[in-house]
């Protein structure tokens, strides 16, 4: 089978192979790099579970779906996985959860789980854009329904995940502005 | 037996003549028409209006069509909504040609009055739409009257050649008539008229080419009539797949037709003829002359378009294989598409359409263009090369618009 050459950087880490060139990204964390926190939900791109943080080259942050885009894609890329968010000993050991990750802890949002690496990585996606751009405080609700109204719960724990998102919003400074 | 039959028979007539008082014909002529389009804001209520228009000379917005005395037609006679309808003359002066009186002038007298006892009946609404916003001259309507002098002729009668079926003969009168499909899909002059030698040869409007759907483009591209049917009832077909403005026509105006008015149509847009099958397939080739262009395809499309272009569902990711848009001879839909995406759409609550991501932040001109190339010399038998250039431009037109960054 023919194989391309990939390189990127992976939570901070660079990684450099030979894959088959029909590798989607998601195939590549889970069987090359054995990041398996990325995960598969419907395969064709509608419930947004599979989602990784793609920086762009200006440095802002976008989501993308895995499950769709082949492994090309992200050739010379940095992207942030699941595995990536919480801060780590020079072990590999968990020292502190994202706040994102603490508050969805916190107000129970998720229940089998499947959906959370995506609703973290999109709300990763979302802070970073709202640091950029600050939302005037009665839009906030809204904004949050935009930008994830995509990804698709299951177990249907949308309120709590909602909760959750706008308790962070809340509690960053710099992210929404005061309506006078 | 056949007492019963007759009776029956009897009763199936009334039921028919019935169903064609002068309302309900008028209510499927306003769907022919396709009224509600622009008669109606975004998420506003039907006939309305106040939906804005973009032209090259400002935005004209949409006025209200019910029978609101005051701020609607209530006060329109017949006389006047014929004029209004026919000749693009109003009460209070000439309308816009964003009004396709241009074309309407086609309708016949019957019609016209069928369609007036329809709207006449609506639920009056009081609403005022928004201003009209354009620039001099073009905002003083007195320059209209020599504007329909120089570009409007409603004394010009539809060509009726003899030789043609009878289904063209009403498929010509559908699509030039109330149909209005010439308002898009002919390409427009300086002054905004149709240039009518080109008809329907294809017309860039809102950053996206209304096709070119002459006979003979749509044989080259394969069209049958049963992919045609098929397109216009649901928005999808094996051939291609509508979207933006033309899929709201779907949705509005041409799923809500008679099988035999669609048949028409679609013997019409033929031009009484059929397409040869056809199959452009040359994969090889293509992947031999446009390595690149292949890479990106895998990278960025085969997940929902498949490794061979064999798509997954045809309102989710549509084959490129066979595809009409692919084929056409005019690539700039494949460019804007991919630079822009699409927005979800939905047909009814069973039919929606998945978005497309748009491209243009992460792949540059060449690289669109490569890309382009080898879909059309893999899936389309392409003759011509898209260049870079060709890119840049759309990209600039697109962008200058306000058509990209939109976020995906």
């Amino acid at each position: 089978m023919a194989t391309i050459p990939v390189s990127m950087t992976v939570n901070g880490e660079p990684v450099a192979m030979d894959v088959p060139e029909y590798t989607s990204m998601l195939d590549f964390l889970q069987e090359y790099l054995n990041l398996t926190g990325t995960k598969l939900g419907c395969g064709i791109g509608v419930c947004h579970a599979c989602v990784v943080v793609l920086e762009r080259e200006d440095g802002s942050l976008e989501s993308v779906r895995t499950c769709i885009n082949g492994v090309g894609r992200f050739n010379g890329k940095k992207i942030l996985t699941v595995e990536g968010q919480a801060k780590r000993s020079a072990d590999g050991g968990i020292e502190a959860l994202s706040p994102i990750q603490r508050a969805f802890l916190r107000h129970f949002s998720f229940q089998c789980g499947w959906c959370t690496p995506g609703f973290v990585n999109a709300t990763t996606v979302l802070l970073d854009r709202l640091k950029r751009e600050p939302v005037p405080a009665d839009k906030l609700e809204d904004t949050i329904t935009e930008a994830l109204h995509h990804h698709i719960c299951r177990c249907t724990g949308y309120v709590r995940y909602f909760r959750a998102i706008k308790e962070v919003i809340e509690s960053t400074p710099g992210l929404v502005k005061q309506v006078e | 037996m056949p007492i019963i039959h007759r009776f029956l028979a009897l009763l199936l007539i009334g039921a028919t003549a019935s169903a064609e008082t002068p309302v309900e014909k008028g209510r499927y002529l306003a769907a022919t028409g396709d009224c509600i389009a622009c008669h109606t804001a975004t998420g506003g209520r039907p006939f309305v209006g106040g939906r804005p228009l973009p032209t090259p000379f400002g935005t004209i917005y949409s006025t209200n069509i019910t029978p609101d005395r005051k701020t609607g037609i209530g006060n329109y006679t017949l006389e006047d909504f014929d004029a209004v309808m026919r000749r693009g003359k109003g009460p209070h002066g000439n309308l816009y040609p964003a009004m396709p009186y241009t074309s309407y002038y086609l309708i016949d007298g019957e019609d016209i009055a069928a369609l007036y006892s329809y709207f006449m009946q609506l639920p009056p609404v009081e609403y005022s739409p928004p201003k009209n916003r354009l620039i001099f001259p073009a905002n003083l309507r007195v320059g209209l009257s020599a504007w329909n002098w120089l570009y409007f002729d409603d004394g010009k009668k539809l060509p009726q050649p003899g030789d043609k079926s009878a289904q063209w003969q009403r498929g010509n009168y559908l699509v030039n008539a109330l149909g209005h499909c010439g308002e898009c899909h002919t390409p427009r002059n300086f002054a905004q008229a149709m240039e009518m030698e080109h008809r329907f040869a294809g017309n860039v409007l809102e950053g996206w080419d209304a096709v070119d759907i002459r006979p003979r483009a749509l044989q080259r591209q394969g069209w049958t009539r049963e992919q045609l049917m098929e397109l216009f009832t649901t928005a999808s077909s094996e051939r291609g797949t509508l979207f933006g403005e033309m899929f709201r026509v779907v949705e509005h105006s041409l799923r809500h037709l008679s099988e035999d008015d669609l048949n028409a149509i679609i013997t019409y847009l033929l031009d009484d003829g059929e397409s040869r099958p056809v199959d452009f397939r040359n994969l090889e080739q293509a992947a031999a002359r446009y390595p690149s262009g292949r890479r990106d395809f895998i990278a960025y499309c085969a997940g929902c378009h498949g490794r061979e272009g064999g798509g997954i569902l045809l309102d989710f990711a549509p084959p490129m294989d066979g595809n009409a848009a692919i084929r056409a001879q005019n690539p700039h839909n494949n460019i804007a598409v991919i630079l822009r995406g699409l927005p979800e759409q939905r047909l009814s609550r069973t039919r929606a359409r998945a978005g497309m991501p748009g491209f243009h932040r992460e792949l540059g001109d060449a690289r669109v263009a490569e890309l382009v190339n080898f879909m059309r010399s893999a899936w389309g038998g392409a003759e011509a090369e898209v260049s870079a250039e060709a890119v840049a431009k759309i990209r600039r037109e697109l962008s200058d618009h306000g058509y990209l960054g939109a976020r995906e």
